[in-house]
């Protein structure tokens, strides 16, 4: 009988210590934030004494006035009503765009170009840019915000549109294709069924983004629920602010919730 | 011509799309009445814009360049100051967040609403929070921008790191690594690459939240448009809406390139 500790064995090489990469990309972040801090002048010492006084300033948020409750219902409803608006409008152009911007199905290279470049100028713009801009064309009130909404909104659906339908498998373009199929019938028939899954759960994605960004489009004018919490900042009037901004909050998170539920039941 | 007609027997569109497109439609009708927007607005809308349109042709203020640069760069700073403290701090914040990573199930509730709170709020509305506590400058920018990173990147970490597969967390334990060891070497390996991407995404979205963001008086390049927009100087605006545009224009090409690079 040969005794266990008399056997040879070769035990395969260890592999390689790990060397993890993280630490340096840290190193490296802290470098980058002292730099930036530096050269913007920034001492972050400035934001721990303002920490007093910005706890003294939401305090002073502590009385939610929620008396005028149906005002403020009205002024939530007609947020939403722009956020639903907005969105309607982005998807319109969207629909429209996003086949001419999707590399295996647009009829001209040069159409594609072009429609990629408007979506990409589109998503550029900051949607308050847009909103000043309207406002100052079109007056005060709704119309320049869910305009606002409706084109910043569009570059962003019509981009992640096309992007998904480059993405269905180009079988399913050519099955269509062999058919003799034209190109609005190509992404009517092959294009649009495929993506439809993908599209829908963006949609609601792209309604949740939008309530948040009704709600302060208010501040250039642009209508909603932040027109009235610009004026009640400004008249240092905090408890009807804080009443304002309570319903934002329990809006805002209750959408998120739908939104997040109706996510998952499309997925 | 073709006709159109949906692929079905009778060449009518499913009762799913008839419903959705029937539902959506009633939303819209139902929700113009708190829009007030009538058909004389619509009608003189187009005029309108045209007539503001016209304004823009016109000379741009090209000594202003120098300013312009020097106001783009302090955005870009800002965005790229407040990305990188948002990113250091929800590393520690993603792990507390993360079910299987989280010391205990009360603090990881716990974290988890504190992120969602940051997030409700836009940048915006944090913005006139900090502007109101530290005053008018790049500083309360800044803050406003790392705080609602913190909250979005936190839960982002906090749910690359609940898809780590258990299978690697078993494999570092088996070798008796340390609490610690496991999340250093099991979790974040793991969920690294895509948080380094998207925090690529996150900063051009930051760069766009920066411009904006001098218009509570938080530094940028905001403050000057809204200026220029008050005082009707549409030569500097033009200026100011086409760096804004090539900026954030470059920024996206840039991060798609360096993303495809990094996956």
């Amino acid at each position: 009988m040969v005794q266990p500790h008399l056997i040879q064995t070769q035990l395969p090489e260890p592999p390689p210590r790990p060397f993890p990469i993280w630490p340096l990309c840290v190193f490296l972040g802290v470098i980058g934030i002292w730099s930036t801090a530096h050269h913007l002048s920034i001492d972050f010492q400035a934001l721990l004494w303002g920490v007093g006084d910005m706890a003294e300033y939401i305090g002073r948020f502590g009385r939610p006035e929620i008396a005028n409750f149906p005002r403020i219902a009205k002024l939530m409803a007609e947020t939403l009503a722009m956020a639903v608006w907005g969105t309607a409008m982005a998807l319109i152009l969207a629909l429209i765009l996003a086949p001419l911007a999707a590399r295996n199905l647009s009829p001209h290279p040069v159409l594609y170009r072009a429609a990629r470049e408007l979506l990409n100028g589109l998503r550029a713009l900051p949607d308050l840019l847009f909103a000043s801009i309207f406002v100052a064309a079109l007056g005060l009130g709704p119309l320049p915000g869910v305009l606002a909404i409706g084109l910043h909104s569009a570059g962003f659906l019509g981009k992640v549109l096309a992007e998904i339908l480059e993405r269905v498998d180009s079988d399913t373009y050519d099955a269509v294709r062999a058919t003799g199929a034209s190109f609005p019938q190509l992404v009517m028939w092959a294009g649009w069924p495929s993506a439809l899954q993908e599209a829908i759960g963006y949609t609601i994605f792209i309604i949740d983004r939008n309530v948040r960004v009704a709600a302060i489009l208010g501040l250039v004018g642009a209508g909603g629920i932040g027109m009235e919490l610009t004026v009640a900042f400004r008249l240092f009037q905090y408890d009807r602010a804080a009443g304002l901004i309570l319903v934002v909050l329990i809006v805002i998170a209750s959408i998120d919730y739908i939104s997040d539920w109706a996510r998952r039941r499309v997925r | 011509m073709t006709t159109w007609r949906w692929p079905t027997a009778n060449g009518l569109p499913p009762p799913a799309v008839l419903s959705i497109g029937v539902s959506i439609t009633a939303i819209l009708a139902l929700s113009a009445p708190f829009l007030d927007i009538n058909s004389t607005t619509l009608i003189h809308a187009p005029e309108h814009l045209l007539a503001f349109l016209s304004h823009f042709m016109t000379r741009p203020d090209w000594d202003w360049l120098g300013i312009l640069a020097i106001k783009l760069s302090e955005t870009v700073e800002m965005a790229l100051l407040g990305t990188l403290v948002a990113a250091l701090i929800s590393i520690p914040l993603g792990f507390l967040a993360a079910r299987n990573s989280s010391p205990h199930p009360i603090i990881s509730h716990f974290v988890r609403a504190c992120l969602s709170f940051v997030r409700a709020f836009p940048e915006m509305m944090w913005a006139l929070v900090f502007v109101a506590a530290v005053g008018l400058g790049v500083l309360p920018g800044v803050a406003a921008i790392a705080l609602v990173t913190v909250g979005f990147l936190g839960k982002f970490l906090a749910e690359s790191l609940e898809a780590v597969p258990d299978s690697a967390l078993e494999g570092v334990i088996a070798h008796g690594a340390r609490p610690m060891q496991v999340r250093a070497f099991a979790l974040l390996p793991h969920a690294w690459p895509d948080f380094v991407s998207i925090l690529f995404v996150v900063f051009e979205h930051n760069v766009r939240a920066a411009t904006v963001l001098g218009l509570v008086g938080a530094g940028g390049i905001g403050y000057d448009m809204t200026m220029a927009m008050r005082l009707f100087q549409f030569d500097r605006l033009l200026l100011i809406i086409l760096a804004i545009w090539v900026l954030v224009t470059v920024l996206d090409r840039l991060s798609d390139a360096l993303r495809q690079r990094i996956i």
